[in-house]
């Protein structure tokens, strides 16, 4: 059982995303703009951030990601993104974005879930 | 009938020989004018330009030789024969030596007249032909001289900077755009240019100096200079060929192309964020769909519905931003014709609020109207206007605090209609107000999480007032309330 913070601007991506990780038996915690979501990370300690990239500002989740790590936050980063692709950034490439993993949205239960333990495993085999 | 062969004028003292004469060409194809005597001979052909004429030698009041002096003086063109029964070498010598061109013995058969008028007119003609030939050969020559100055004014004057590069890479040529465009203080023919002009511009102009074969067309490259505003320019480089083949030169032409640039950054930023916005419902209702396709999850059958009423809701607001984008469209590109009438603004503003009801009373809203009795018709589309009124009340009901109020207030003035609708609402800061009437722009803060919008309305409705020349103001305390101020003119003329 592991404890996953999902912050994303999207009711509806929150709620399906929640439901899917509850029925695998995680509990969720979940922040719907960038301040509530640093603050659920660092009181709550989550062990798994998933993170929506374009939330007030068209990257400010890609902001939150590297605050969490310039403040020595290793918690793995699944991050959703949504045109980022299509519109020519490629993330997955840069060292810039600090984080582990990328989901495409729309989300694919299976994918989702296959990610996280992923991520997840990771964490506790460290 | 034939076609006119040529005017004639017949000079003759002789009755029954002038209208002969006069019968006999008119019977041939000719236009014939007739003089009986000198003076009356004199007075036609010196104000009318004859193709040919004939002038009898011998008349009681004026001379024939004065007759074909004063016509030859006044229409050196016109070809004029002398008749006589008088023939002698004298008259002729002297007839000839005055200008005509020939000379008829009376009495003359008709063959012998026709074939001399035809010799006229035939002259005549080249005559013509001559003076035609001559005037233009002036107006080339005048034109040639004028030609290189007016070139180069020409190409002084254009905005394209021009600039011409000997093949050993010295300039040859250069114009004042081209200058301002590259941002130097100057430019003197004969100095190396290729030590002057950007590096970009460099590598075409050697690839054109090193290549084997001179190719007839122009290599273009894009270029940035970085002076107090960025500018952008393109330049073309096309070879300049010798008349042997051999390569004379480069020309180069530089364009500023900076507006092109900017206008292709909002393109493709308003292109990302349409994708982005279409995209967000898609992705959400397709996230809703996998998961309840998904069996190893046991979703309830209540959840279930749950997810199906909330996609449909997405899918609604997502026609909602097709119909506004098609709106944005329709507008930037003016192709659905006006439906002009005459608007009454208090019936729509009612109208407006009754579709509006059941909002306002979901958070008890009071409104409060303002209006002068009679309140002018303005000239405009009923749909357009709506759109206007609807938008700028929903926003007053969505961005207002429970119990609130709104306000609106009818009034005019000259030729204005002016509407004004207050909330007391969320308000705006001025960085928001700033950004309030772009596409997408909404303000995000904890206040307006939760509402929904497209993000387009209010641009939409900026168009609409814009295209009526009226104006949109917008006046706003964060946290106290916003009021919208709409004038519209009455007659838009």
């Amino acid at each position: 059982m592991s404890l996953i913070a999902i912050i994303d601007d999207d009711p509806d991506i929150i709620d399906a995303s929640s439901l899917v990780l509850k029925a695998k038996g995680h509990d969720v915690i979940t922040a719907n703009n960038p301040n509530d979501g640093y603050s659920i990370v660092k009181y709550k300690k989550p062990d798994l951030i998933i993170l929506d990239v374009m939330m007030d500002e068209p990257d400010d989740g890609f902001y939150l990601a590297q605050k969490f790590r310039k403040e020595g936050i290793t918690t793995p980063i699944l991050m959703y993104t949504s045109v980022s692709k299509a519109i020519g950034l490629d993330f997955g490439k840069s060292e810039m974005v600090p984080v582990d993993d990328f989901v495409e949205k729309p989300i694919s239960p299976e994918e989702l879930i296959n990610k996280v333990d992923a991520l997840l495993n990771i964490k506790e085999v460290n | 009938m034939n076609d006119c062969k040529g005017n004639i004028l017949i000079v003759d003292d002789e009755k029954g020989l002038r209208l002969g004469t006069k019968r006999l060409l008119e019977e041939e194809g000719y236009i014939v004018a007739v003089a009986q005597n000198g003076s009356e001979g004199l007075q036609y052909g010196t104000t009318n330009d004859f193709d040919v004429a004939v002038i009898d030698l011998k008349m009681p009041d004026i001379d024939g030789m004065e007759v074909l002096q004063a016509i030859k003086q006044s229409h050196p063109n016109t070809v004029c024969f002398i008749a006589t029964a008088f023939a002698s070498y004298d008259t002729a010598i002297q007839a000839t030596r005055i200008g005509a061109f020939g000379y008829i013995p009376k009495p003359f058969s008709p063959e012998e007249l026709t074939y001399q008028i035809e010799l006229g007119i035939k002259q005549r003609k080249l005559i013509l032909d001559a003076q035609r030939l001559e005037q233009e050969r002036e107006k080339n020559l005048l034109e040639l001289a004028n030609e290189k100055s007016r070139l180069n004014a020409i190409i002084k004057s254009i905005n394209e900077g021009v600039i011409v590069i000997n093949t050993n890479g010295a300039l040859a040529y250069y114009n004042y755009s081209a200058i301002k465009l590259l941002g130097l203080s100057s430019l003197n023919i004969g100095e190396n240019a290729l030590s002057i002009l950007p590096e970009q511009i460099n590598e075409i102009v050697n690839k054109i100096f090193h290549s084997d074969k001179i190719m007839l067309k122009s290599f273009s490259t894009e270029l940035s200079l970085n002076r107090q505003n960025e500018i952008f320019l393109e330049a073309a480089c096309t070879p300049i060929p010798n008349p042997d083949g051999s390569l004379a030169g480069v020309v180069i032409i530089l364009s500023n192309i900076t507006e092109y640039k900017r206008i292709e950054i909002i393109k493709n930023q308003f292109v990302s964020m349409v994708a982005h916005e279409l995209k967000t419902p898609i992705a959400a209702v397709q996230g809703f769909l996998n998961i309840i396709k998904d069996d190893s999850l046991n979703l309830s059958e209540e959840k279930k519905k749950d997810y199906l009423q909330r996609s449909s809701q997405r899918l609604k607001s997502l026609t909602d931003l097709v119909n506004d984008l098609l709106d944005i469209s329709r507008l930037e590109l003016k192709t659905k014709q006006k439906e002009i009438i005459d608007v009454n603004l208090c019936d729509i503003i009612n109208s407006t609020l009754q579709m509006l009801e059941l909002e306002i009373a979901k958070k008890e809203l009071t409104i409060e109207k303002n209006e002068i009795e009679i309140i002018p018709l303005i000239k405009a589309d009923f749909n357009e206007i709506t759109r206007v009124v609807s938008n700028v009340l929903s926003n007053a009901i969505k961005y207002n605090k429970p119990n609130g109020k709104i306000f609106i207030d009818l009034n005019s003035s000259q030729n204005y209609v002016i509407l004004k609708i207050k909330d007391t609402g969320i308000g705006m800061k001025d960085s928001e107000r700033q950004k309030l009437f772009s596409e997408f722009y909404r303000a995000k803060n904890e206040n307006t999480r939760g509402i929904s919008g497209t993000g387009l309305g209010l641009s939409i409705v900026k168009r609409i007032v814009d295209s009526y020349y009226g104006i949109i103001e917008v006046d706003s305390e964060y946290g106290v309330g916003t009021t919208f101020t709409i004038k519209l003119p009455i007659n838009p003329n």
